[in-house]
């Protein structure tokens, strides 16, 4: 890396007017001339369109981000037969299913609204209700023998000729599931179908809960299915009215019209007493959002929450209340959750609808869905249209919703993350399943970022400052010009081979000699100070004759010496301070860990890259303090310290002030050290001793992984955004403290 | 406290001289063959190999030990390259004259004594003297027999390759070719197992015998018997194969050639972008903007320009050149090919414009420090003899300012050579197929991926499995880096302070 370069305004006037010159020319020549001045002025402008270009698209990628869903001015399809119940949707938005209060299914074409097939329920029998399975393509129907049964809809794709694709449904073998309620009638229910097993849960009149649960065991070698039937009943508190089974069908939520919200644990040999919370007002909609985890509640007065179940204890979990949207208003009537996404749409009773983000609890639209009472709505499977079925017919709005998990605050404040017990911060932008909740707080990395510009900083300032101080003022001018290029050549040294010394070399070794650190640094200002000391005991006339540079090289020796020695001794201070183990020690006061690439580490790499930045804008502007005034201070008796420390230092401390800040946006933006020095674990912590990851490792770490334009993508975008503002801002400020100091004293 | 001051910049000397001093000592002991040590143990095996480290170290009880770190080699017999061993544990040290080390094409080096040559069931040589002396022709004779059957076979299928690639492209027939491919690739396969024939047997220090086809063998050296002179023609070698050669065993081994290859054409094009833009900036600057409030725009975009982190660019590089003109050039041109990207992903071309854009504000402050030391006197003279103002720049001023320019793209190139980070994003990989520059027409291919010392350093030192083997190679390869960012960086210095010197009497 090389010093961030400084561009000076020019100490002179610009160049002479040629027009003060008439002289006769050709046209041509003249031409060559104005075209030569546009190209140029072209040219300079480039570089601020350059860096105003970065900025523009830096922004316009990241605005989607925080837009909301786009959803289109609904469409009419036809009206199906009957009022609809529910609906499902085809994944390629070619074709939409109805399903009508007696089980028979209206296929329509999702774009047109005709009607294609109509499909009679496949079971004979009497239907009283039927139910919908969230996330999943296949819908449930009571019969009035007590019998549920769960029908998959399949979507089979057919190329004809020419390649025209068809959709159409196909409803799948029926699953059967026997409540048996005796006497009792149905007042809930809720199934679910899928190849290894099924189960149907009910809530009779007598109150008592039923599960019913057929589970299919195929025998790889034989193919002999092997099917068992399990009956389970316990009792039921008083007025559950609503009941959904997640898709593993483990667990089973309820609620009442008083607004408790119930969640029983379906065991391989029963059904454990269930949880209740209590939501505070009658719920009137329950649905689950992708992966089965969060419970949406909607209720009477149009309040939206999403529950989830935490741990508390050992063995007790309960659900507690996550998130919360803003009140729609009216009583909420149904609840369609997205299957990729944890997006869902919510119907009011008053036909307003809106559409939601659990994670970010964010509202990205809000409209209305008809005039008259809607009944039904669901998102198709991708997320990309919505369907609201009222007793009129049903009305199809499109949807784009690209960026529906981030929000300014969930990207800085803490969030409650499913699984987690409590909301935190959390960077984690990719899981093992389509279901994963991305977490993707810019805080933990922010930390990151500023513990490891902090470390840097700790060596730097010093070491880069005072070295300044001494090569602008008390250096022999012939050795001025051999320091200063040095320096200049270790901000030279890639960052690449910093990053790969510290991590391979310097952490094995710190973590070995770390009390060898501590002593060095107690005792090399010490040494310093007696390098200093020896020198001036010397003979004047003796060190009048000694090379110039000759006290630089005193106290290089004794450092040396003193770092050999503090690695020798690391041993010895480690047995007698900590106990003969520094990790061990520090765990045990301090409950921290000792990660071998930690902050530490990192820092001290990166103060490599950031002391000659430092040192270079400090000396710069050390020696721009005029020499009169030094002279002045030194002719009224004051001694070389007093005239540094009262005069040069105050007079070009807005110096020195720029040139730390510099020092720190470069810090902030250093990649391949943090990559390589640290674990780039993303966690928040303020230990120095764990290792940690910037906001510019984690770009270099996600960003080949990033689908173009997904929402990881844009937020790697925005931390890159972040950091050229934050960068922007100091420099310019820099800039200015320095422009403003170089005018003060150039009269002198 | 003024001794402070000084203790302060001897620290920053000793870390630079510190640093620089131990990338050098270890990168360059990569290369040196030390002599082999065989190590009998108190529990009766004997270990084979070459004496790494010894580092002093204290036991469980706190006593102190000293430990051996001994590079043995042989990890196709199982187990690591290296074995930290208590030196007090050590009964037996000799150094065999007839042991000897063998650098592999797979599988590392293995340490051992050679025992015979055998072809299929034939024996050639038999004797540890005897294999010692027939090896090097031996080899020779391999590796020129696979220079004459394999190469041009290689080559011939790689052709053909390419050419069933296109007319597939164009939807034509490829049923003769793919005819002619397969019988290509099965002639290459019958005679890759005909060079495989002849082996080399090897007996380890513990008696375990292993045969290793010849064609497998790099080098041959036995370090006992090398003397002083041997070993340095030796060192001199690997010194060449290291620069020169192609790697090997994921980049882990043999030479970084295409890495530095990639990393000087990239700076090249960067330097190619870099300045016009940097130079026209500067003149526009110095010599035909009016002191003001645009002056000072661009003067504050310049500095924040240099002052934004290198991963910044490499975003914007995604984003703007690969993703949105990389992509507008795919669908244009090269639509045939969709959806596999031609420029629609990372490549040499977007590397060097990102860090052209990165390396701007460097060529600008040079080049004006250049202009600004052009005296007024030559400028007014151009200009009261009749030149216009267009014409005193490209004749007078500018040739007057060229050591300042230049100044600039050396140091532009310096800093492109050491920027890793954006690159990551835009298109270096671990491991390219083919240099961005071939005879293949046409010539130069700006789309293709590339490799870089840099990105080496950072892929080999912290992804590769073995890092404890690999870590003489990176500091190596760190050393040249460090080498070529420090000469060109010295260059331009001394190129700037002659420019200084030269005009430091007549600014006015």
């Amino acid at each position: 890396m090389q010093p961030a370069p400084r561009l000076e305004p020019p100490p002179e006037a610009a160049a002479p007017n040629p027009s003060a010159f008439p002289v006769a020319t050709s046209r041509g020549r003249l031409l060559l001339d104005r075209s030569a001045a546009v190209l140029v002025r072209a040219g300079g402008f480039a570089v601020v369109f350059s860096l105003v270009g970065i900025l523009a698209f830096l922004l316009v990628e990241v605005a989607p981000l925080f837009r909301g869903a786009n959803v289109s001015e609904p469409r009419a399809l036809s009206a199906s037969a009957g009022p609809p119940e529910l609906l499902l949707a085809d994944a390629s938005l070619a074709r939409l299913a109805s399903v009508a209060a007696d089980g028979r299914v209206t296929v329509l074409d999702a774009e047109s609204g005709a009607v294609q097939a109509t499909l009679p329920f496949p079971v004979a029998g009497e239907i009283l209700d039927v139910g919908d399975a969230p996330g999943e393509p296949t819908f449930s129907a009571l019969l009035g023998d007590g019998r549920v049964i769960v029908v998959p809809v399949d979507w089979r794709v057919d190329y004809g000729e020419a390649n025209a694709r068809t959709v159409s449904a196909v409803l799948g073998t029926p699953v059967e599931l026997p409540l048996e309620p005796a006497d009792a009638t149905v007042v809930a229910f809720s199934a679910r179908a899928r190849a290894s097993g099924s189960a149907a849960a009910a809530v009779l009149s007598d109150s008592t809960l039923v599960v019913v649960r057929r589970t299919v065991r195929v025998n790889d070698f034989t193919g002999e299915r092997d099917e068992q039937l399990a009956r389970f009943q316990i009792p039921s508190p008083e007025g559950v009215t609503r009941l959904v089974l997640d898709s593993d069908q483990r667990q089973l939520y309820g609620a009442d019209a008083r607004g408790g919200l119930y969640w029983w644990e379906i065991a391989e040999d029963g059904v454990r007493t269930p949880r209740i919370s209590q939501t505070g007002a009658p719920i009137s909609a329950l649905s689950l959002l992708v992966g089965g985890r969060s419970v949406v509640v909607g209720n009477a007065n149009g309040d939206l929450s999403i529950w989830f179940r935490v741990q508390s204890g050992r063995a007790h979990a309960e659900l507690v209340r996550a998130h919360e949207i803003s009140s729609q208003g009216s009583e909420i009537r149904a609840i369609a959750p997205s299957w990729r996404k944890r997006t869902f749409a919510a119907l009011s009773a008053d036909g307003s609808l809106g559409l939601y983000h659990s994670t970010s609890e964010r509202t990205l639209w809000r409209g209305k869905a008809a005039g008259e009472a809607a009944v039904a709505a669901v998102l198709a499977p991708r997320g990309d249209a919505l369907f609201v079925a009222s007793a009129n017919g049903v009305r199809a709005f499109d949807v784009r919703n690209p960026h529906p998990e981030t929000s300014i605050a969930g990207l800085a404040a803490p969030i409650w993350y499913e699984d987690y017990p409590e909301p935190t911060w959390v960077w984690q932008s990719t899981g093992g399943s389509e279901e994963f909740e991305p977490k993707l707080s810019l805080t933990p990395l922010a930390v990151g970022t500023l513990k490891g510009t902090f470390y840097a900083l700790f060596f730097a300032i010093p070491l880069g400052i005072l070295g300044a101080l001494y090569t602008s003022q008390l250096m022999d001018p012939r050795l001025q010009r051999w320091v200063k290029p040095i320096v200049e050549i270790m901000a030279s040294l890639p960052s690449v081979v910093l990053g790969f010394l510290a991590g391979l070399w310097l952490a094995p070794r710190l973590e070995r000699y770390f009390p060898g650190l501590l002593l060095l640094l107690v005792a090399s200002p010490l040494l310093a100070l007696a390098a200093g000391a020896a020198f001036r005991a010397l003979p004047a006339r003796l060190r009048g004759r000694l090379p110039p540079g000759t006290e630089v090289a005193l106290a290089a020796a004794l450092l040396a010496a003193g770092a050999g020695v503090s690695i020798v001794l690391s041993g010895a201070v480690e047995g007698m301070v900590f106990g003969g183990d520094f990790g061990a020690w520090l765990q045990a006061t301090t409950g921290l860990a000792y990660d071998q690439r930690n902050a530490v580490v990192a820092g001290i790499a990166m103060a490599f890259a950031v002391i000659p930045i430092i040192f270079a804008i400090a000396e710069e502007s050390l020696s721009n303090v005029p020499k009169t005034l030094t002279a002045a201070s030194l002719a009224l008796g004051a001694t070389r310290w007093q005239t540094l420390a009262r005069v040069v230092l105050p007079a070009a401390s807005p110096g020195l002030f720029a040139a730390v800040m510099i020092g720190f946006g470069r810090a902030v933006g250093e990649t391949m050290i943090v990559l390589m020095a640290t674990g780039n674990t993303p966690l928040l912590g303020w230990s120095p001793f764990d290792g940690f990851r910037s906001l510019s490792a984690n770009i270099a770490v996600e960003i080949p992984e990033a689908p173009h334009g997904a929402t990881l993508y844009r937020v790697l975008f925005l931390s890159a955004l972040l950091l050229f503002m934050v960068t922007f801002v100091l420099n310019t400020a820099a800039d200015l403290v320095r422009e403003s100091l170089r005018r003060r004293y150039s009269g002198n | 406290m003024i001794s402070l001051t000084a203790g302060a910049l001897a620290a920053n000397l000793l870390l630079v001289g510190g640093l620089v001093a131990l990338v050098a000592v270890n990168g360059l002991g990569h290369f040196w063959q030390a002599d082999i040590a065989a190590l009998v143990q108190s529990d009766g095996t004997t270990l084979l190999g070459e004496i790494a480290d010894r580092e002093l170290d204290s036991d469980e009880s706190g006593q102190p030990r000293e430990r051996w770190r001994v590079a043995v080699g042989n990890r196709d017999l199982g187990g690591s390259d290296f074995r930290w061993i208590d030196a007090s544990q050590v009964t037996g040290e000799s150094w065999p004259s007839d042991a000897g080390v063998l650098e592999r094409e797979e599988w590392g080096r293995f340490y051992g004594f050679p025992v015979a040559i055998r072809n299929g069931e034939s024996v050639r040589v038999e004797g540890t003297e005897p294999v010692w002396a027939a090896l090097p022709e031996l080899l020779r004779e391999n590796r020129a027999s696979r220079a004459a059957k394999v190469d041009a076979l290689a080559a011939e299928i790689r052709g053909l390759n390419g050419q069933i690639e296109r007319l597939r492209r164009e939807g034509r027939d490829t049923n003769e070719l793919q005819v002619r491919y397969e019988e290509a690739a099965s002639a290459l396969s019958a005679r890759e197992a005909e060079l495989l024939a002849d082996v080399l047997v090897m007996r380890t220090a513990d008696g375990r015998e292993k045969a290793i086809p010849l064609s497998q063998v790099v080098r041959a050296v036995r370090a006992n018997a090398l003397g002083a002179r041997g070993k340095f023609a030796l060192y001199g070698s690997r010194l060449w194969e290291f620069l020169a050669g192609e790697p090997r065993e994921s980049n882990t081994e043999g030479g970084i050639f295409p890495a530095i290859f990639g990393t000087v054409l990239m700076v090249m094009l960067t330097s190619l972008a870099v300045a016009p833009f940097g130079v026209l900036t500067a003149l526009y600057l110095r010599e035909y903007a009016r002191q003001g409030i645009v002056v000072r725009a661009v003067r504050i975009a310049v500095n924040s320009l240099a002052g934004v982190p290198s991963i910044v660019f490499g975003v914007f590089g995604l984003g703007f050149f690969v993703y949105l003109v990389g992509g507008s050039l795919d669908s244009l041109f090269f639509a045939d090919r969709l959806p596999t990207p031609t420029f629609g992903t990372g490549g040499i071309l977007w590397a060097s414009l990102t860090l052209a854009l990165l390396t701007v504000p460097v060529v600008v402050v040079a080049t004006e420090e250049g202009l600004a030391a052009v005296p007024r006197v030559v400028r007014e003279g151009s200009l009261a003899l009749g030149a216009t103002k267009f014409e005193t720049l490209l004749r007078v001023v500018l040739p007057a300012a060229l050591p300042g320019v230049l100044t600039g793209l050396i140091l532009a190139m310096a800093r492109a050579a050491g920027e890793v980070a954006p690159l990551m994003i835009v298109g270096m990989v671990k491991l390219a197929p083919s240099l961005p520059l071939d005879g293949e027409f046409p010539f130069l291919h700006l789309e293709r991926k590339f490799m870089h010392l840099g990105f080496h350093i950072y892929d080999v030192g912290f992804q590769s499995p073995n890092i404890e083997a690999v870590r003489p190679l990176v500091f190596a390869t760190a050393l040249l880096l460090i080498l070529v960012v420090l000469s060109t960086n010295l260059t331009a210095i001394l190129v700037r302070n002659h420019l200084r010197r030269k005009y430091a009497g007549s600014a006015i």
